[in-house]
């Protein structure tokens, strides 16, 4: 069965993040899921996780995730990001998506922190950040843009 | 001993390329193919999956599934054009989303690497359903080469 747009929106609503993944196939794939730190300072800030998997590896000899697994993960919570943060009645489109490699990714969960630069009328502009045990250290740094759409 | 490689040779670009991507977990846990690298380009399919929908309202593609399958092809294609199998990591890579990826059809990518300097090599790719004239995305890539030999 398909997740309507009423289960996208419902989930966003009533902060059901868990509800909201299930709803799109690929974040599920990805084995996202969506943490907010209490402790944290940055007090509402979303921490879009991966848990790690075997089957996300790009090299079994380093061994490391394969990059495209932590850029759809930086992607998906970009877009998750402007969907929540802007209410957003359907999902954000992405226009385009660059990603900078910093560090090679262990085999160990990703975390991934967004920053929504601007949001206007039809365009957002998203930055993002994911670490893996340190948050000092990012592995990789992407940027998006989002073209936000009015329900039809 | 190891005879040398002619990287010209149809068949052993097959062999090669056969190789790296069965050498790639996530490669295999999506189920990219290597279609055709007779040429100086590489050519790889994606079959449609339910687990690759990013909007499963509009029934799309997610975005990323194709980064992913163009940072694979990519690589590839780095890896067909060096003179040797020197291992390479992706430095930076940046997605423009043409047009959304239907649900249902194929994804598939045509990637060739164009300049390589010393120690990095520079590729574009193209993303496209049934249709090459219909790009769903552009791709452009930088690899960092490592100076390291693969194993044989």
């Amino acid at each position: 069965m398909s997740a309507t747009l009423e289960d996208i929106h419902a989930a966003v609503a009533a902060g059901d993040y868990a509800r909201l993944v299930a709803a799109i196939p690929y974040a599920e794939f990805l084995g996202l899921r969506v943490e907010i730190d209490a402790a944290d300072a940055r007090a509402s800030e979303r921490i879009y996780v991966m848990a790690y998997r075997d089957e996300l590896v790009g090299n079994a000899q380093l061994p490391a995730l394969h990059g495209g697994t932590v850029a759809g993960l930086l992607e998906m919570a970009m877009q998750l990001e402007v969907l929540i943060a802007e209410s957003e009645q359907r999902l954000p489109y992405p226009v385009d998506f660059t990603i900078d490699y910093w560090r090679s990714a262990g085999p160990a969960d990703c975390r991934v922190a967004c920053r929504l630069i601007r949001s206007g009328r039809h365009i957002a502009q998203v930055q993002a950040e994911c670490w893996q045990a340190d948050r000092e250290r990012p592995i990789a740094f992407a940027r998006a843009d989002f073209l936000l759409r009015s329900p039809d | 001993m190891h005879e040398p490689l002619d990287k010209t040779e149809p068949a052993t670009r097959a062999r090669i390329a056969a190789a790296f991507n069965g050498g790639i977990p996530h490669n295999q846990a999506i189920g990219l193919e290597v279609v055709d690298v007779s040429g100086d380009w590489v050519h790889t399919r994606l079959a449609y999956r339910e687990a690759f929908l990013g909007d499963p309202v509009a029934r799309l593609w997610h975005t990323s599934v194709g980064t992913t399958a163009a940072d694979s092809s990519c690589g590839l294609a780095v890896f067909l054009a060096l003179p040797t199998l020197e291992a390479i990591a992706t430095l930076d890579l940046r997605m423009d989303y043409l047009r959304p990826a239907v649900a249902g059809k194929p994804l598939q990518v045509r990637a060739s690497c164009h300049h390589i300097t010393r120690y990095v090599a520079f590729v574009r790719a193209m993303l496209y359903q049934n249709d090459i004239d219909r790009p769903t995305a552009h791709c452009t890539a930088v690899f960092m080469r490592t100076g390291r030999q693969m194993l044989p």
